[in-house]
């Protein structure tokens, strides 16, 4: 018999539809898997048994009556613990929001239940979607499913352990600054931040308002593509949200990709010979070769283009973050300091000493960044370069305050334009961890990010090894 | 920005701590410390000379 839990959204809704497998059936075998095994990587922060049978029957029941709502019609999913939820404590993975229950879901929940999916729980992430996960905040830190002495990346971690650990078909997260793609790269999942205003951010913890997204995470491509397919859209309630034109993304992951022209940004991951340089590692740059030897293959044209430094877009969005986040978290930090972990306190209590004309300058480098990006991006449809330097990190304490300092982010560049940009694993290293690269787009153009990332997937073998638990 | 900074030393920094109107123990600051000296460095690669007319995105908006 299949494993249910390792089936895509899309197979197991095509056996839904021709009514071989229920919605009830899969939410059990994610149920009793999640009992089985999430103790070893401590994903959940709070499992929703009876709400997913409820959801799971409800499916079933208009299924059987031939209503259909959509790709994720009886899909078990579950949502970074930063998405407030009716009536389901929604903790922040902090001491300061343990208790609290919302009352009206995020918009982000309210589209995935009214696209029919069926909630299984709130997932583990940095505290507020920024400071490190440490033993003073009051659940365990996610573990990486591939080798649990590892962490999984974050700030999304439990949504980047939990897809590929098998615990769900689908999670959210929320990206300011690489926090879907990080884990992602870790765990081996796809994932995406969209185009900032695409999808809404109302209900959703904030951290940093001009940089947050919000967006799915999956095992491949083609299922981040039907997640968004349901999320993305206007919301009113929220100020950033865009009014676009309603897109495809499903039917986007099967067009050809002859002819797309992708920007390949080496000098981003294969740095220099300064002492600021940094340069991923030699297997990254291989798997990363080999992809691009894929995608040239499937009729795509890439070519090297120079960017931006690196570390400008890193330092603009550091800033900008650095500021938000105080303005955000000041007086919790003011009036109840001890609540936070003692990397989170320290980050948030840090824009306390920036000016206000440091922040703005970050302002307005971050205008003239995103021009300069879209100049080189001329005569181009992609961009590619590599999701992460290596390895993940081990769990060692105490655990760097102000991680920020050493290395450049790699995914920082498409939050400071607001492009989007998707992570898309690329291989297995010697190391046991997965490899991956990440994939960006104009604004607004997900369905060309989609059509690539799914077009290498499905010539490549990387999709059918999971991480054993 | 306008001019660039001296990093300041650690007893310079207490002092400005103090204004900040946060509840901050000397581990915190000694960490703050150099964690600002660290965002400093790097923030000298933003540029100084912006038009005084230079408008940030009030919200940003990618399809503007």
């Amino acid at each position: 018999m299949t494993d249910l839990t390792t089936l895509g959204i899309a197979e197991a809704g095509r056996r839904m539809a021709r009514g071989e497998l229920t919605s009830a059936a899969l939410t059990e075998a994610f149920l009793a898997r999640i009992a089985a095994v999430d103790g070893k990587i401590s994903s959940y922060i709070t499992v929703t048994a009876d709400i997913a049978r409820n959801a799971a029957r409800q499916a079933d029941m208009e299924m059987k009556g031939g209503v259909r709502r959509g790709p994720l019609h009886g899909i078990p999913v579950a949502l970074k613990d930063i998405y407030e939820t009716a009536g389901v404590r929604t903790t922040g993975h902090s001491h300061l929001k343990v208790d609290y229950v919302p009352a009206i879901d995020a918009e982000t929940v309210r589209r995935l239940k009214d696209g029919g999916a069926v909630i299984l729980g709130k997932l583990g992430t940095h505290e507020f979607a920024n400071g490190a996960m440490t033993p003073d905040q009051p659940f365990p830190a996610v573990r990486n499913p591939w080798n649990t002495q590892y962490q999984p990346g974050g700030s999304s971690s439990g949504s980047g352990a939990a897809v590929a650990a098998a615990l769900c078909m689908g999670a959210m997260g929320s990206d300011t600054g690489g926090s879907i793609r990080n884990p992602a790269g870790f765990c081996g999942t796809a994932g995406i931040k969209p185009t900032y205003g695409l999808v809404s951010r109302c209900g959703v913890y904030p951290l940093s308002f001009s940089l947050d997204t919000a967006g799915p995470l999956s095992w491949t491509v083609e299922d981040c593509a039907l997640m968004l397919d349901v999320l993305a859209g206007h919301d009113p309630h929220d100020p950033a949200s865009a009014s676009t034109a309603k897109v495809d993304y499903g039917a986007a992951t099967l067009r050809p990709i002859k002819g797309l022209r992708i920007a390949l940004a080496r000098h981003w991951y294969e740095g220099g010979k300064g002492a600021k340089d940094a340069s991923v590692a030699t297997e990254m740059k291989t798997s990363i070769d080999d992809a691009v030897r894929v995608l040239r293959e499937l009729g795509a044209t890439v070519e090297e283009v120079r960017f931006p430094d690196l570390w400008d877009y890193h330092v603009c969005g550091r800033v900008i973050i650095t500021a938000e986040a105080h303005a955000i978290h000041r007086q919790e930090v003011i009036e109840t300091p001890e609540k936070f972990g003692y990397t989170t306190r320290r980050r948030f209590q840090l824009g306390a000493f920036l000016t206000a004309e440091e922040y703005v300058s970050a302002l307005r480098f971050r205008r003239q960044l995103a021009l300069d990006t879209r100049a080189a991006m001329r005569g181009y449809d992609l961009v590619m370069t590599a999701n992460q330097w290596g390895a993940p990190e081990t769990f060692q304490e105490p655990q760097p305050i102000f991680h920020f300092l050493d290395k450049p982010s790699l995914t920082m560049p498409f939050n400071v334009t607001g492009e989007p940009a998707m992570t898309v694993c690329c291989g297995i290293g010697s190391d046991g961890f997965p490899q991956a690269f990440q994939l960006a787009g104009r604004a607004f153009d997900e369905a060309s990010v989609f059509a690539a990332g799914a077009a290498y997937e499905r010539v490549t073998p990387w999709r059918s090894r999971r991480p054993k638990l | 920005m306008t001019s660039p900074k001296a990093p300041p030393t650690l007893e310079e920094f207490r002092a400005r701590a103090a204004h900040t109107g946060l509840p901050l123990t000397p581990e915190d600051i000694e960490h703050l410390h150099k964690g600002y000296l660290g965002l400093l460095e790097m923030m000298a690669r933003m540029p100084t000379g912006w038009a005084w007319a230079a408008e940030p995105p009030h919200i940003f908006r990618a399809d503007e």
